[in-house]
């Protein structure tokens, strides 16, 4: 059987990205599982690897939150559940925006308070094998490689978001980032330690502490903006959607068509589309034409399936705001 | 890409070479890690100031004299090799512990474990020596050092650890 969201059959390039995609985020997980592992065990009693295991865990929760709505949205819509089960991306989205903005405030926190109350973080040694070594050059080990994995496990996951349209994948891969980006902090900040400068942990991790809660909190304001039906946004939020400008474009192209008007809401992958045509000349088209009109649409894109085409007198513009320039609170 | 940005990345990737040269030469040295406050260098030849607290066979310091027990010896010995003179500071573990804190002492000893919670004032060394309780259960016996001075905080911990006491009979 072809793997499914809800009623859309996925077409031969999302369905494998599906299946990569579930496959990154079984392997992420158990990446992150290791990696708290091994930075318990190299810990010991340091405070600054402490916090750096809390991150961790809480990477876990983009990747569990995209697995767990991926059983989900499979399931055909119900007569309880007329919408299917789309959302369900949306609440793994808002998951993850709330785990990365967290993880982020975290270490700013954890670190601003430590550079203020001037604590001097001390790195003795550790007893590998019966040899003393010191505990700094374990943890520059320990994050040089914990590190590579979420590099490259974020860029694969970059690559399938833009195609699946998929916002939990694109938080994942920002997760991602602000892994390795806390694993070179972790290191800069050792090995300043090292060479006396008390202060070097805390400010590499308020440094990329202010890249993650800019990400963390775009992806929260994107799904918070999903879940609450605003307009459609491209898959990393940056801006509007372009599949419902090429479904009215669609209908416009139409000789019966005079006007044509459409408002989208973003389903999780797929869009809801509730469209308005005026035909030309106040005349009723035959119904076969507004079937195949609908059709066009609909192949316009795997993500348009759930499209509602209404034939009428005069453009709602109840419905649809944007006809009064209402667009500026979009933003 | 044009030819500004390539030199552009290429005089980054060198800055990025020399900074990390710079931190390995610098772990070359025998200065790796180094003390933020410099502990180590000024004991050198200068003077170690000990902060003990009664709590024997690990420390003693019932005798008129100076304090007796496994980790004022072991002090002295550091000490001698590290040619410092020894000043004692005998007290409570909260009285000593403060004063590590703000930087008075260098080093509190006092039959301290791992599992001691002064770890916002001092910073434990790795556990050098066991002990075995009443109840059956193993002690890891530290010592406390100013937190952040790391050099001598590893100086003291190799020196500790090379002394092989194993477990300690109470």
């Amino acid at each position: 059987m072809r793997p499914r969201f809800g009623h859309t059959e996925l077409p031969e390039e999302q369905a494998h990205a599906l299946a990569k995609a579930i496959r990154l985020e079984r392997i992420t997980l158990l990446v992150t599982v290791g990696t708290i592992t091994l930075v318990l065990l190299v810990a010991g009693s340091s405070q600054a690897m402490k916090a750096a295991w809390i991150e961790d865990s809480l990477a876990l929760l983009p990747p569990l939150a995209f697995l767990i709505a991926a059983r989900f949205i499979r399931r055909r819509p119900t007569a309880r559940r007329p919408y299917g089960y789309h959302r369900a991306i949306g609440v793994a989205h808002l998951v993850s925006g709330v785990a990365l903005l967290v993880m982020g405030l975290y270490l700013i926190v954890d670190s601003g308070h430590g550079l203020v109350a001037g604590d001097h973080p001390p790195i003795g040694v550790m007893v590998v094998f019966g040899t003393p070594i010191w505990q700094g050059w374990l943890m520059v080990g320990v994050m040089s490689v914990v590190a590579v994995p979420p590099i490259i496990l974020g860029r694969m996951k970059l690559k399938l978001a833009p195609l699946l349209h998929d916002k939990v994948l694109y938080a994942d891969a920002q997760m991602n980032k602000a892994d390795w980006m806390t694993a070179l902090a972790t290191i800069a900040g050792v090995l300043g330690i090292g060479m006396g400068l008390w202060w070097a942990d805390g400010a590499a991790a308020i440094l990329v502490s202010v890249d993650i809660i800019r990400d963390g909190w775009n992806n929260l304001r994107d799904a918070v903006r999903d879940l609450m039906d605003s307009r459609a946004t491209t898959h990393d939020g940056a801006g509007p959607d372009p599949l419902p400008q090429d479904v009215v474009n669609t209908l416009l192209a139409a000789t019966w068509v005079d006007e044509a008007e459409a408002r989208a809401r973003d389903l999780g992958h797929v869009l809801h589309i509730e469209a308005f045509v005026v035909p030309v000349d106040g005349g009723l088209p035959p119904l076969a034409e507004v079937t195949a009109l609908r059709e066009r649409c609909i192949g316009l894109d795997w993500r348009i399936q759930d499209l509602v085409l209404s034939v009428v007198e005069e453009l709602p513009d109840e419905l649809l705001p944007q006809l009064n320039g209402a667009g500026p609170h979009d933003e | 890409m044009d030819t500004s940005s390539r030199l552009r990345i290429s005089r980054r990737g060198r800055l990025l070479g020399l900074a990390v040269a710079a931190l390995l030469l610098t772990g070359c040295g025998s200065s790796f890690p180094a003390d933020p406050e410099g502990t180590l260098d000024r004991i050198e030849g200068g003077e170690l100031r000990v902060g003990v607290s009664h709590s024997p066979p690990w420390t003693d310091v019932s005798a008129e004299s100076e304090p007796t027990g496994v980790e004022p010896r072991l002090v002295r010995d550091f000490a001698q090799a590290h040619d410092a003179e020894l000043a004692w500071e005998a007290g409570g573990e909260e009285q000593l512990m403060t004063m590590l804190d703000e930087g008075r002492i260098d080093m509190v000893v006092g039959g301290l474990t791992d599992s001691s919670p002064w770890t916002t004032h001092a910073a434990l060394t790795t556990p050098y020596a066991e002990s075995v309780g009443p109840d059956g259960s193993t002690s890891k016996h530290v010592l406390a050092v100013r937190t952040g001075e790391n050099a001598f905080m590893v100086a003291l911990e190799r020196h500790a650890l090379a002394q092989e006491l194993g477990t300690v009979e109470p």
